[in-house]
């Protein structure tokens, strides 16, 4: 196929049906390459990922049988597991605020932070009143 | 010699005088860009250097003077002339024409880029992909061309030179530069000039197409928040991309090479100086002599032609085509998601970075207000830089000697 393009683009002049054959190979070409290239990104993120979260497994359990040897009488907070990106942990305090709309609130600092859930900490919502 | 005479003398050397119609009109056409850029702020960083140089050019056409046929297509060779007596920004053309400048653009690019939403989202490349429709579309309209032979005076475009105007619809300035040097060094001026020139007016020219192409529904739709991407993603992705493209298409290695290159500078987190060095003062030097020498190559009376104008349309169309293109294959993979991609997005897939990925953010800002499409928007946009790139590599493939 590309041998005929290459046939092709020596003369000065092509038709009309050969620049067409010629457009649609390029576009089948530029699809398949970054299809390609998706397809590559997706499955080395998915090994890195694997990689990575076995070594903070790795490294969390030794910090925790670090920490029970460490440990006396203290209590200590539970270790768990990494909470998803979309959920949130901690106490908070809704003053006049109900649940839903604590929830949009909590959603749209994320957004607009780029920092998840996971990582925010929020303490209280507190609706203030219009007093004009 | 009399007062009068010596000032006869030096109107009649002015250049009231030496200039044609077509530079005034040049000379217009570039007080209006500078307009666009002071008052309008349409990407001055891009336009008011190409403006100035275009106006520069037409006062003084002798700043691009070449006396040794360096890089011109019309007049004659002075065998006595050395390089240096070509004028100032014929010299700096070089870097232009050499593709130095363009490599090093994309230099920065790649040290101004951050890949992490096109790896958390990879579907993103298929939208690149498809946003390159125009750079096809406009293959197409300029090998019609033939048809217009009953225009007095009008050559129709070989097949060279439609490869190269076909690039401007890859929406990216360098490699339309890159490519048209190396495939039609002839019509870089008015290429050139029609790709920074759209690449700035992006704007105006994509939100009718958006809206022509999506429901008021499509254009709400709000996306789920990327996921974040670790460090080790970001270092491989550059050293994979520069590995897997070069070795399927070998004549993409200066632009993508480069491209990488900066990205690595900037993710690797061990060259923070190079990768400052590459975003800021680079960046700005090589925009600064690239700008004002591509602005420069229209001079009034080898631009104003009839080619000029059927590239001006031809880019034009090429475009609205990769907008399209983007736009539509978004809607597609909205339909196989459910709902979950915005439409608005696809249109970034056209390589303009940043300015495509802000149109679909203030796009999709303008129907829903808790809407924020620019990082969605971002993973498309880099990716389009990568498709234009590989589109570049497979017209140089095939028409390249």
């Amino acid at each position: 196929m590309l041998n005929t393009l290459l046939t092709l683009a020596e003369r000065k002049y092509i038709s009309f049906g050969e620049a067409l054959n010629i457009s649609i190979t390029g576009i089948v070409v530029v699809m398949l390459v970054l299809a390609f290239l998706a397809v590559l990104v997706l499955l080395l993120s998915k090994s890195i990922r694997a990689v990575e979260g076995a070594a903070k497994k790795k490294s969390s359990a030794k910090a925790v049988s670090a920490n029970a040897e460490e440990k006396t009488s203290a209590p200590s907070k539970p270790a768990g597991t990494a909470l998803p990106e979309s959920a949130s942990a901690g106490d908070l305090n809704l003053y006049n605020v109900d649940e839903k709309t604590a929830a949009v609130i909590m959603a749209i600092v994320s957004n607009e932070s780029g920092i998840p859930l996971n990582r925010l900490l929020f303490k209280s919502i507190k609706a203030i009143e219009n007093k004009g | 010699m009399s007062v009068v005479n010596a000032l006869v003398e030096i109107f009649q050397k002015s250049g009231f005088m030496s200039l044609s119609w077509q530079n005034w009109v040049m000379i217009l056409v570039s007080f209006g860009l500078l307009y666009l850029a002071i008052v309008k702020k349409f990407e001055p960083l891009l336009l008011l250097p190409i403006a100035f140089g275009m106006l520069l050019v037409n006062i003084y056409p002798d700043i691009m003077a070449d006396p040794l046929m360096m890089s011109s297509y019309e007049g004659t060779v002075d065998p006595n002339a050395h390089w240096y007596d070509a004028g100032v920004l014929r010299l700096i053309y070089a870097g232009v024409k050499s593709s130095i400048f363009p490599c090093l653009i994309f230099l920065a690019v790649g040290a101004m880029t951050d890949f992490g939403p096109l790896l958390a989202n990879p579907v993103s490349l298929l939208l690149g992909a498809a946003a390159q429709l125009g750079i096809y579309v406009a293959f197409l309209i300029a090998i019609a061309t033939k048809f217009l032979t009953f225009i007095p005076n009008f050559e129709p475009f070989d097949a060279l030179e439609a490869a190269a105007i076909a690039i401007i619809g890859g929406a990216d300035g360098p490699t339309a530069i890159w490519l048209t040097s190396k495939l039609a060094p002839q019509l870089l001026g008015p290429i050139a000039v029609a790709a920074y020139s759209y690449m700035a007016l992006i704007p105006l020219i994509q939100p009718p197409i958006m809206k022509l192409l999506t429901t008021k529904k499509e254009r709400e739709i709000k996306m789920d928040q990327l996921r974040t991407v670790s460090k080790a993603e970001k270092i491989i992705f550059p050293i994979v991309v520069t590995v897997l493209c070069v070795l399927i298409l070998p004549s993409v290695a200066p632009l993508l090479g480069m491209l990488m290159l900066g990205n690595l500078f900037r993710e690797s987190g061990v060259t923070d100086r190079l990768s400052d060095t590459a975003q800021n003062a680079l960046c700005n030097i090589v925009t600064i002599l690239l700008g004002v020498t591509v602005g420069a190559t229209a001079e009034g009376k080898t631009f104003l032609d009839f080619k000029t104008i059927a590239i001006i349309i031809i880019g034009l169309l090429a475009f609205a085509f990769s907008t399209a293109g983007g736009v539509l294959f978004a809607k597609l993979l909205n339909v196989i998601t459910k709902g979950k991609i915005n439409p608005l997005i696809g249109s970034a897939g056209v390589s303009a970075v940043p300015m495509a990925a802000r149109v679909s953010q203030v796009e999709g800002r303008k129907y829903n207000p808790s809407n924020f499409l620019l990082m969605h928007a971002m993973g498309p946009n880099v990716a389009g830089v990568i498709g234009s790139a590989v589109a570049a590599g497979f017209l140089l493939m095939t028409f390249g000697n």
